[in-house]
């Protein structure tokens, strides 16, 4: 049976409550514009989709809502918390899939997820579940710098699974990943929804954003060129693929 | 093709260090090399007065040995470092991998880049520097440039040696340790009963022949070494036999440790530190410095008319000084990127590392010390010498945790950076290095003055501690 916790409050979507709040942000690096005054609004219990070609500005945003870099202008709240002041109080509400499989180099995947409970203080009980889920007990006893980057990501979407939390971001999850994991991961996402979790995925992947988004962003070069519900846009019989060529073209 | 290449080495390291650093601290390093050039001729006559001429033309014959030999090692044995703290790292060198370039080729490109790029952004600007020294002081501006042409084969030499020692070290070390003693068995054959280097020898004698082979030594080191590099891929095996879990023992115990930081991180750091094999390194990058230490110590004692005796607390005050070394191996070992999908900060990890220095790592001194002790007979000296030790190793690595955090090796090669770990550093060390050599004269005066010293010494290394969470709470692991 597919492991996916009960996140409080369970009930989906009831008062649109928002989880993710970016007004008027913007990010400069020396003369780049990486970011132009961005405005977004992700929903609890939402499956959003950040999408955009390479270097049009994914990774930054996402860095910025996961406090790892500070805006240069206007302003990021996740769960109300200003993301570039209340570090503290929003690490341990979210969970992260960084763009590069980057797990502890001398680690054996077992420890990697002690590390991680050990560090988030929740029960560890259910690492062999994530071990056996994503295929990673017949690495036991071997250290990550040893691991394919296929082997890498599924620790670091483990890492993320493991964490109980109701934010989750995700940074283009699904490559190096073989079919069969890339959909046992997309089932866990939705059932993960489902609950009440919310996912913010970037992804340039859009076969797997049309699959599992609700609502999905288009970006390019720097600003969110387009907002989107993945069900108007069936109703308007367009797919995210035309409307996307059409938009960073 | 070759001059594009080795026009886009270039760029790429300049590149790469001022992504150590800023483009300003990068690009002033150059003119704090020229002010160095500039003071070493203005002081040369006290230095000559003091040492005697040729012993002073031996040591800078030495020293650019010595910094050709570290320039090289940073950039032959640097790779796999530099991907260890970022992650991949895609430099040109790796071209060979995908594109019809033989290694034997981009390796050679890449010695002539290192070479080119230090008499750029050192040679140079130190010979500038020497050349307005020459117009204060009587040194005549020939003179000034022809030894620093000598200078300058003695610097090649150190890099080729490097280079040579690379092309080895790619079979196995084994070939690279028997590879070195066979070059310093020849080398030593050759100049025995002559000056150091070749080059020294013609500025001093006009012996002909001794500069070609001073000119011919870094060639044929460099020739050896490219014709040794081969076509070969890594045959490194992967580790598939288990390693045993050991986060849970060591969280358990270091569990005692949760007020410094999260006993988790340090077991994960414990476990890097073991697996990685980098208390081995350590120890071994130990011996380089001391070495040379004791080898100058060796020759001052022969150069000079007055017999200088580096003792146990001397050697407390180097060793205690290393301790950065010690810190920036613990910043070495993996990427913290992993850390930043985690509910902790930079400081937490900081101070995971802090606690590794002083629990772990601390036998490395310690045994150095010991020996040293033991060598010199001066066994009396250790308790005074280790004091010393552990109060310059904690001042030293608090203040260069607190200013380079978790990347020590990039953020020194900022000037600004490495202009304030300079000023931090060398005062203290100079007035103990002082003290430990009177220590004979006026015991127990001495003995006050280091105790005062290590006092503040110690609450400052408390000062710096305390600064870390203040300065590093909001960073990023990028």
């Amino acid at each position: 049976m597919m492991k996916v916790l009960s996140l409080e409050p369970s009930k989906k979507c009831l008062d649109n409550m928002s989880v993710i709040n970016c007004s008027n942000l913007s990010k400069k690096y020396d003369e780049v514009e990486a970011l132009k005054k961005i405005d977004l609004e992700v929903n609890e219990g939402e499956f959003f989709g950040l999408l955009g070609p390479n270097g049009a500005g994914k990774t930054t945003l996402l860095k910025i809502l996961t406090c790892q870099l500070k805006p240069s202008e206007g302003k990021a709240e996740v769960f109300g918390l200003e993301t570039s002041k209340e570090f503290t109080s929003i690490k341990p509400k979210i969970s992260i899939v960084p763009e590069q499989e980057s797990p502890p180099s001398f680690l054996t995947p077992r420890e990697v997820l002690e590390l991680v409970t050990n560090i988030r203080k929740i029960d560890n009980k259910d690492i062999d579940y994530w071990l056996e889920y994503f295929e990673l007990e017949a690495m036991e006893g071997r250290v990550c710098r040893n691991l394919s980057r296929g082997q890498k990501q599924k620790v670091m979407l483990a890492s993320a699974f493991i964490s109980e939390t109701k934010l989750m971001f995700l940074d283009e999850p699904f490559i190096n990943l073989d079919p069969i994991v890339q959909s046992k991961v997309r089932e866990w996402l939705k059932e993960y929804v489902k609950k009440g979790g919310t996912v913010f995925i970037n992804t340039h992947l859009l076969e797997n954003a049309e699959r599992l988004c609700d609502r999905a962003a288009i970006i390019h070069q720097g600003k969110i060129q387009s907002l989107i519900t993945l069900d108007d846009l069936r109703k308007q019989k367009l797919t995210l693929e035309e409307l996307f060529h059409e938009i960073v073209k | 093709m070759n001059k594009l290449i080795l026009f886009r080495m270039l760029q790429e390291e300049v590149r790469l260090n001022t992504s150590f650093a800023s483009g300003k601290g990068f690009f002033s390093f150059p003119i704090l090399v020229l002010v160095s050039g500039l003071l070493a001729v203005l002081f040369s006559n006290v230095m000559i007065d003091d040492m005697g001429y040729k012993e002073y033309l031996q040591i800078l014959h030495i020293s650019a040995i010595f910094y050709g030999l570290f320039a090289g090692s940073l950039a032959f044995f640097g790779n796999e470092f530099l991907e260890r703290i970022f992650g991949y790292f895609g430099l040109i060198l790796g071209l060979s991998a995908t594109q019809p370039i033989t290694q034997r080729k981009i390796t050679l490109l890449y010695f002539c880049k290192e070479i080119i790029f230090y008499t750029l952004f050192t040679m140079i600007p130190a010979l500038l520097g020497a050349l307005i020294g020459s117009n204060y002081t009587d040194i005549n501006v020939i003179n000034l440039l022809i030894f620093s042409f000598t200078l300058y084969i003695s610097f090649c030499t150190g890099i080729s040696f490097s280079y040579y020692l690379s092309s080895f070290y790619r079979i196995s070390t084994i070939y690279a340790i028997t590879a070195a003693f066979i070059f310093l068995a020849l080398y030593s054959t050759l100049f025995y009963g002559n000056e150091i280097t070749g080059s020294l020898d013609w500025y001093l004698y006009g012996n002909n022949n001794l500069l070609l082979l001073g000119l011919a030594i870094p060639a044929i080191l460099s020739l050896t070494a490219t014709l040794n590099i081969q076509e070969h891929n890594s045959n490194g095996s992967i580790n598939v036999i288990g390693y045993k879990n050991r986060f849970d023992e060591y969280t358990q115990t270091y569990s005692w440790a949760r007020k410094m930081t999260i006993p988790g991180i340090i077991a994960k750091e414990r476990i890097d530190l073991e697996r990685s094999k980098t208390g081995t390194k350590m120890f071994f990058s130990f011996l380089f410095p001391l070495g040379f230490l004791t080898f100058m110590n060796w020759f001052l004692d022969k150069g000079l008319p007055i017999q200088i005796d580096f003792n146990t607390i001397f050697y407390g005050v180097m060793i205690g000084f290393f301790g950065t070394m010690l810190y920036s191996w613990l910043n070495s070992i993996d990427t913290p990127y992993f850390y930043s999908t985690l509910p902790i900060q930079v400081s937490d990890i900081i101070r995971a590392r802090l606690f590794l220095f002083g629990t772990i790592t601390w036998w490395i001194p310690l045994i150095f010390m010991a020996l040293i002790s033991y060598l010199s007979n001066e066994l009396n000296l250790l308790p005074i010498g280790l004091i010393v030790m552990v109060t310059v190793g904690i001042y030293i690595v608090n203040y260069t945790a607190m200013s380079t955090g978790l990347k020590t090796n990039s953020a020194l090669f900022d000037a600004f950076v490495f202009i304030k770990f300079f000023l931090i550093s060398v005062p203290p060390m100079i007035a103990m290095t002082i003290l430990s050599l009177a220590i004979n004269h006026k015991p127990s005066t001495i003995l006050v003055a280091l105790s005062i010293i290590c006092g503040i010494l110690s609450l400052l290394s408390l000062t710096f501690y305390r600064g870390i969470d203040t300065k590093w709470n909001n960073e990023s692991f990028d």
